[in-house]
């Protein structure tokens, strides 16, 4: 199996029913560890393309379609949903790996529910595919226009520790999502 | 909010604003609105910028002392070395922690977006806050409300 890595996930839907995403990944150099080859997936509910060049995904985008609404419906997305007095227009989650800090990565992770939003940044963690384990002991920052005072912040917190688990089964269907689409291209 | 310093776990100084529907008597003005404070290096407590002992009711909040004091003692025990800690008024918990003059933990409301910066983990962050909001919430409110210094 070829290794890989993310530069950066996007998963969203859109009105209720067109779900798209966009994979940035890296792949290492063989030979030289500093150089990569970046990959770009992206569909936007109808077509799918890699590196700019339009593609047919086949059966497997159901699979993919099954792991983007599973990543869509994460306990801080519904959170945020109850803050939002609008009917449901858009669902958003990104990952970043914004680079290496010493011996650790820098990931961001980003949620949102309509105009409400939730960032969690800056978060160094040691295991990128495990990133639960280390949200809620790591540095970080954190901005959401989604509270109006300290306490239901401090609330947002106990949310975002809370779902330190499921956040581990986002990645899992980050990475299954990767893998197929690298099956898919045959790299 | 109230804002307190510490230093190797013994309170220094401290202010908080409280408001009171029964008024007390200072400089013969009833005053709703109070600024309740210890200041570093006294053993006191401070209404408004007088002394409290001496207004009328005055031995009562004196005799609050040094339970008040032991009080903020324990959430300064939360900490070593030389600490400032402000807190919201409304929710009893932190938002701005320094620690030896470095920030380990500020919340900053920027437009609509509130945005948390800190050198600690959210574990931390939210077992910090639960400590300081049950003393304030279980100790330190119910003893000023017995002398009605908070309603």
């Amino acid at each position: 199996m070829i290794r890989w890595e993310i530069a950066e996930f996007r998963a969203e839907k859109v009105d209720k029913n067109i779900l798209g995403f966009k994979a940035d990944i890296l792949i290492p150099d063989e030979m030289y560890n500093t150089m990569y080859t970046p990959i770009k997936f992206t569909y936007d509910g109808q077509r799918f393309t890699v590196n700019g060049s339009e593609l047919e995904l086949g059966y497997s985008i159901y699979e993919i379609k099954r792991r983007l609404e599973s990543l869509l419906e994460n306990s801080l997305i519904k959170k945020l949903g109850k803050h939002s007095r609008e009917e449901e227009y858009l669902r958003s989650f990104r990952l970043t790996r914004m680079g290496v800090h010493q011996y650790n990565k820098m990931i961001n992770l980003y949620y949102a529910y309509n105009d409400k939003f939730l960032s969690v940044g800056d978060l160094l963690v040691q295991h990128p595919h495990r990133i639960g384990e280390e949200l809620c002991r790591s540095p970080l920052r954190v901005d959401t226009n989604a509270v109006t005072d300290i306490k239901s912040f401090y609330e947002l917190l106990a949310e975002i520790c809370r779902s330190k688990v499921r956040i581990n089964v986002d990645l899992d269907n980050i990475n299954e999502i990767i893998e197929i689409l690298l099956q898919e291209i045959e790299v | 909010m109230a804002v307190m310093a510490c230093s190797n776990g013994i309170i220094q100084e401290f202010s908080m604003e409280t408001k009171i529907n029964e008024p007390i008597y200072i400089s013969g003005v009833p005053t709703y609105n109070l600024r309740l404070e210890k200041r570093a290096h006294e053993g006191y407590l401070y209404i408004n910028g007088i002394r409290a002992k001496a207004l009328p009711g005055g031995a009562h909040y004196q005799m609050i002392e040094p339970q008040l004091f032991s009080y903020f003692d324990e959430i300064c025990q939360l900490f070593t070395g030389n600490t400032v800690i402000f807190v919201d008024h409304e929710s009893y918990l932190p938002f701005i922690i320094r620690n030896d003059n470095v920030t380990i933990l500020s919340i900053e409301v920027v437009g609509t977006t509130f945005v948390m910066n800190t050198k600690l983990g959210l574990d931390d962050i939210r077992d910090i806050g639960n400590r300081i909001e049950r003393i304030f919430r279980f100790e330190i409110i119910p003893l000023l409300k017995e002398v009605g210094l908070y309603d």
